[in-house]
């Protein structure tokens, strides 16, 4: 950390052009060097620490959500020069939106406004050939932030040579949730229409709250004898909740649906047996991408904390760094990356030997 | 840095005679922006695209060059890292070794209570990683046998040190099909550890599996007081088979469902879908601890480990009780004292 008066002499030092270009040079020759082994495919970060920062050095939050998207965008330039294909961020958490509103909101403004100047013609994404794509829950997205979100989206759309995930309210269960939610949707809808396009305008998760609000309503007018058994939250979970939906479900499967009587005759469906991983991996958000060959976390917080678990659930190599986000740069990921690449020497090695070994059988 | 250089759009620009347009400032940057990605997405510009590397390749010339220097410091770096690992790895083991002579649990479940009472947060829910390793080593922890150990031992620490619900995770869940084995070794290991009175009682389950205590085990008779104080360990044996695979079996069912008009697909949710899984494979594990040297999680269930803590030592191989203990010590925030 060091005293204000040390850093502005080590900035000072730092800036002087034979410095500044001497790093910058060596900059270049080490991502030059890295390239020459495996690069991994797919890397997700975790931009934990921006506010501890902040709160080490005394300054504002804001500030350190600021400089911890200076470190996001040089983190990016080395991971799009050494060639990595994807690049997720865990930008904002679903979670996040119950921090206070004065940091909810300058961190939606400040996505507003790096996003599109990420996007902008001749800035970093379109330098690399880099789209952005926003995975998460847009409905909870201010009109105003996904207006820029989808104008910097469409800005870089036509970029194929790379990818910058951004996830922006994000949990993982929510995805696998989607996932499951659209799986079962094209297999409950007959196969003559099939190609039905999935777009509404209702969201569905408002839909349900409101289902359930209901019943709870009708429940506490029906069963007035127990109504403390009653779960009084969406959130607290076990059985009740899964009879609750059960019961649910077979209540309001006596009206009968509206789409049998529009095709008349029995329905075809396609065979929920054909189901596979394969299939909730289609329609999961990362559904195109790779899969994920390294998940790096900063701050030393060893979890993670609803982000990609169905991604990262099988080879991911996952590495916890003790560093804050902000002073993440090349020379905290070069180990991580130089690590990598010899871990996958060894494992090539082992899958080598397993080989000779079964062809010698 | 003289102003001779300049040519008269550069100039204007920095005159601010007049405002210039985009195409002019795109031309005024083009010299210091680095050289356009070699294959670029749309058709059209490949001949400006070809122009441009014909312009380039006064400083492509270098290739050969630059491509040999990049590989020596490549392989210079790789070097470099490989050796450090190495001493990194073989200073780990040391101190690991170390740490295992001076925290030896003596097979007491006091030692290892008093190794945990100073720590305010313990979890309920603990989860470890064991491989099976077939035939691989040769220390006596391979094959089906140095797997049994494991678990064994594993499920005894974690009775000493009270925690009440053990998962294991092994990732081809053989021992799911030897339930009345592993009861019997994790019985008879607990009996070493506590002696035969002050045991804890057992439950073996797995997902899809009914549970196991068998019925000679707790003694139903005038012994039940003392029954009371004991505690209770459930050990859980997860499989790969209970992660991805669990989850895409409970679409094939909401699909099913959702065929037959049992389902809307509105009622889907998160809420849904956690209750499920936790009834049927497990709940939400508060510290999982990995024996292996990376965080590779093998197939763990997913859906279970969202604000998991995961624990694992660098370079730590094999099951020992050093790791168990350390990571029960990062899990409650306390730096670990050596010596008592």
């Amino acid at each position: 950390m060091g005293s204000l008066h040390d850093s502005r002499i080590h900035k000072w030092f730092a800036t002087s052009p034979p410095v500044a270009w001497t790093f910058r040079q060596l900059r270049e020759l080490l991502i030059g060097s890295l390239k020459q082994g495996p690069i991994p495919q797919h890397v997700a970060f975790v931009m934990d620490g921006n506010r501890r920062f902040a709160r080490n050095h005394h300054i504002e939050t804001v500030e350190g959500h600021n400089l911890g998207f200076e470190s996001l965008a040089r983190i990016l330039e080395v991971c799009y020069k050494t060639g990595v294909k994807v690049v997720t961020i865990y930008a904002f958490s679903i979670e996040n939106f119950k921090r206070s509103k004065h940091e909810v909101d300058a961190l939606m403004s400040m996505a507003k406004v790096k996003l599109q100047q990420l996007a902008e013609h001749g800035a970093l994404l379109d330098r690399y050939g880099a789209s952005v794509r926003v995975l998460g829950q847009r409905e909870l997205i201010k009109p105003d932030v996904l207006l820029a979100v989808d104008k910097a989206v469409a800005m870089t759309a036509h970029n194929k040579k790379a990818v910058l995930n951004v996830c922006f309210p994000y949990t993982s269960r929510h995805e696998i949730t989607t996932a499951v939610m659209k799986t079962v949707e094209t297999y409950s809808t007959p196969m003559h229409n099939l190609p039905t396009p999935s777009k509404r305008t209702f969201s569905e998760s408002h839909i349900t709250q409101h289902i359930r609000k209901q019943m709870l309503e009708e429940d506490a007018d029906g069963g007035a004898e127990q109504p403390e058994s009653r779960p009084s939250s969406p959130s607290s979970k076990g059985t009740t909740q899964a009879e609750d939906s059960r019961s649910s479900s077979t209540s309001t499967a006596i009206d009968p649906p509206e789409k049998d009587a529009s095709n008349g005759g029995p329905p075809t469906y396609l065979d929920p047996e054909s189901i596979s991983a394969q299939t909730l991996n289609d329609n999961m958000m990362t559904a195109d991408a790779p899969p994920l060959d390294l998940l790096v976390r900063t701050s030393g917080v060893e979890r993670l904390s609803d982000f990609m678990l169905w991604q990262a659930h099988e080879n991911t190599s996952i590495v916890f760094l003790k560093c804050l986000w902000p002073e993440f740069d090349l020379w905290q990921f070069l180990p991580v990356l130089v690590e990598w690449q010899w871990q996958q020497k060894k494992l090539q090695e082992e899958q080598q030997r397993i080989r000779g070994r079964s062809k010698l059988d | 840095m003289a102003t001779t250089g300049l040519t008269s759009t550069q100039e204007a620009a920095f005159r601010r005679s007049k405002q210039l347009s985009i195409q002019q400032r795109e031309e005024l940057l083009k010299p210091f922006l680095p050289s356009e990605p070699t294959s670029s997405s749309d058709t059209a510009s490949k001949k400006a695209l070809s122009d441009r590397t014909s312009q380039t390749t006064k400083s492509r010339k270098t290739g050969p060059v630059k491509t040999f220097l990049y590989l020596a410091i490549y392989h210079t770096i790789a070097l470099l890292f490989s050796i450090f690992f190495r001493f990194r790895r073989a200073y780990r083991l040391v101190r690991g070794n170390i740490i295992s002579l001076l925290k030896y649990h003596h097979r007491t479940p006091e030692f290892i209570a008093h190794d945990v009472k100073n720590l305010e947060k313990m979890p309920k829910h603990l989860s470890v990683i064991v491989e099976y390793q077939e035939d691989e080593g040769g220390q006596g922890t391979a094959g089906l046998e140095g797997l049994v150990n494991d678990v064994c031992e594993i499920a005894a620490w974690a009775a000493s040190a009270g925690i009440p619900l053990l998962s294991v995770y092994e990732r081809t869940g053989v021992l799911k099909n030897y339930l009345p084995q592993t009861h019997a070794s994790i019985w008879s290991t607990l009996e070493s550890y506590f002696g035969p009175q002050r045991k804890p009682t057992l439950s073996l389950r797995a997902p899809h599996l009914s549970s196991y205590s068998p019925p000679n085990t707790p003694p139903q008779t005038a012994e039940d007081e003392i029954n009371q104080g004991r505690k209770h360990l459930t050990v859980l044996l997860l499989s790969e088979h209970d992660g991805r695979d669990t989850i895409v079996d409970l679409t094939r069912t909401l699909a099913e469902m959702a065929q037959k008009g049992d389902v809307r697909q509105e009622q889907i949710n998160t809420d849904l879908i956690d209750a499920q899984l936790n009834d049927h494979v497990s709940s939400e594990p508060d510290l999982l601890i990995l024996f292996s040297p990376t965080v590779m999680l093998k197939g763990y269930p997913p859906w279970q480990l969202r604000l998991t803590e995961i624990f694992h030592l660098p370079d730590n191989k094999g099951v020992n009780y050093q790791v168990f203990l350390r990571a029960l010590y990062n899990f409650a925030k306390v730096e670990m004292r050596l010596g008592r």
